[in-house]
């Protein structure tokens, strides 16, 4: 039992993280909280169903599609909304929760309701670690967590637009100085937010359902590992994804699965009260934020 | 190089700069001196096209804060309206007031940062430029930038405005808060600058004393409004700024 809560609490932390990074490298750089985030997760996973299901293409292509597809739609979030609202808090949030409101009652108004919507699992099967059983999926989940973390890390400090990235999230006005478009580089920063929730969505989504309610619950699960961890930072986020990975996974087996959301929502209101800017935010003063 | 002509700037109803005329030619060092709120960071925010940045993200919120009056042409074009990053493009960079580096970066990320719109290989020449200009950041390139002395982030704040290879630097206040030696350091870099790489700048001081003597040209600005002009020495002549800057 024990064995079996160590390797699902890790798997957990891994789902967590996966899902929080697209939100946390949007608020580090251009600074906005992107609340449509869970509509986004969601909308890729149906996007990729339809794809799928009612288009008939492959899965592969299905799947590149969506991430494009959400890539498109946090562009064109920022051109056509986030731009006019641009350092107004309060209007970001108001807009981007709006926004994420319509697109997932739109699908629910549109029936998508039910157990047929689902994505199928990359490869069938599953290895054991002792005596537990993992599917290749979670495996999958794992190994992307693991990756994109990597991957984000490497583009970040190695590449011209990483780096343009980090400028912008440190000081825009003196980022300009240096030829630095910061309209560009915060539309880029929503579309690759936007992009890492449809790669979350696709890659967790085939574990259960397509379903509505599952955007709100990412955008939950989300906001509580970036204000556990401190908006922004990046160790803090991973950190974070494990406390309340292992958390919910605890709960879920010593005590009742349907409390595993009350451990987001108690972490959430424990750190607003105790230290509102995260746990990591002085050390996010001294590391990367990205 | 550079002509200015007529530079009114209003934020709201409060007018930062008042008809201001100014000529800048290709290899000079061309000091602006003024005291507090006299108009200079407006001077030099309006020139690097910063101050078209804030109109433009005040006016989709629905303000209207910011007014810009006048002509500004470099090269023979006008670029009144032209945005920072096309400016620097042109090769207008300004070095910010006040350090302005990345803190959270290393010294060399802050400079390869610096040569954004460069190739990488030109990147790599003018970092290994800077660290020859300012040997003191070789051993500083893996700290990051924000623990730093005020000196050696001014050094680093000059040298990423070198990698982004300006043929107009302009450099607001830079001898802001550093001391002495490290004033005189800089001084001669600056110098240097002109005479071996032909860039030509544009500084804005209000130290009069370490400024002067090394000036092609200077205006004097108080208030917003131009007072004075002359070279550094018929600046360095006159009474008024002999009474007001040098306390004699």
């Amino acid at each position: 039992m024990l064995l079996g809560t160590l390797v699902y609490g890790f798997i957990n932390s891994c789902i967590l993280a996966l899902v929080a990074l697209g939100f946390n490298l949007t608020f580090g750089i251009s600074g906005v909280a992107n609340f449509a985030y869970g509509a986004i997760y969601i909308f890729s996973g149906f996007l990729t169903w339809i794809l799928l299901n009612s288009l008939g293409l492959p899965y592969l292509l299905s799947v590149l599609i969506s991430i494009l597809c959400a890539s498109c739609v946090g562009l064109a979030m920022y051109y056509l909304i986030i731009i006019r609202v641009k350092g107004l808090a309060l209007s970001e949030v108001m807009a981007t929760f709006g926004l994420g409101l319509a697109i997932m009652e739109l699908f629910r108004y549109f029936d998508f309701v039910g157990f047929r919507y689902n994505l199928p699992v990359f490869f069938d099967g599953s290895v054991a670690i002792g005596d537990v059983y993992i599917d290749y999926q979670r495996l999958i989940i794992v190994l992307i967590a693991v990756g994109l973390t990597l991957w984000l890390y490497l583009f970040t400090h190695h590449t011209k637009i990483g780096l343009a990235f980090r400028a912008i999230a440190q000081d825009e006005r003196t980022a300009l100085t240096f030829g630095i478009d910061s309209d560009r580089i915060g539309a880029l920063s929503m579309a690759f937010g936007a992009g890492l929730a449809a790669i979350a969505a696709i890659v967790i989504l085939p574990l259960g359902t397509i379903a509505v309610e599952g955007g709100y619950e990412v955008l939950i699960n989300a906001l509580a590992v970036c204000i556990v961890g401190g908006l922004g930072s990046t160790v803090g986020i991973l950190v974070a994804s494990v406390l309340i990975g292992y958390a919910q996974t605890f709960t879920a087996n010593y005590l009742e699965p349907h409390w595993m959301m009350l451990v987001s929502l108690i972490a959430i209101a424990v750190v607003l009260v105790v230290k509102p800017s995260g746990l990591f935010s002085h050390q996010k003063e001294l590391e990367e934020r990205i | 190089m550079l002509n200015v002509s007529n530079l009114m700037v209003f934020f709201e109803n409060a007018l930062a700069l008042n008809d201001f005329s100014m000529e800048v030619k290709e290899g000079q060092i061309v000091g602006i001196v003024g005291s507090n709120s006299a108009g200079k960071t407006t001077l030099m925010n309006t020139l690097s096209g910063l101050i078209i940045d804030m109109r433009i993200k005040e006016k989709r919120r629905g303000g209207e804060r910011i007014t810009v009056y006048g002509k500004v042409v470099f090269n023979g074009e006008d670029i009144t309206e032209t945005k920072p990053n096309d400016r620097v493009k042109k090769g207008i960079v300004l070095c910010r007031e006040r350090h302005p580096i990345f803190p959270e970066s290393d010294v060399l990320e802050n400079l390869k940062i610096a040569g954004y719109l460069k190739k990488a290989s030109r990147v790599r020449e003018m970092i290994d430029y800077v660290f020859n200009l300012f040997p003191a950041l070789i051993d500083l390139k893996s700290k990051k930038a924000g623990f730093l002395s005020g000196g050696e982030q001014q050094m680093l704040a000059v040298g990423m405005a070198l990698v982004a290879r300006p043929t107009l630097l302009l450099l607001d206040e830079p001898l802001l808060g550093l001391s002495p030696m490290m004033q005189n350091l800089l001084v001669e870099a600056v110098k240097g600058l002109r005479n071996n790489s032909g860039i030509t700048v544009l500084l804005s001081e209000q130290f009069a004393r370490p400024v002067l003597p090394m000036i092609d040209y200077g205006y004097v600005l108080e208030n917003g409004m131009l007072m004075l002009t002359g070279t550094g020495q018929e600046l360095m002549d006159n009474p008024e700024i002999k009474a007001a800057y040098f306390g004699v």
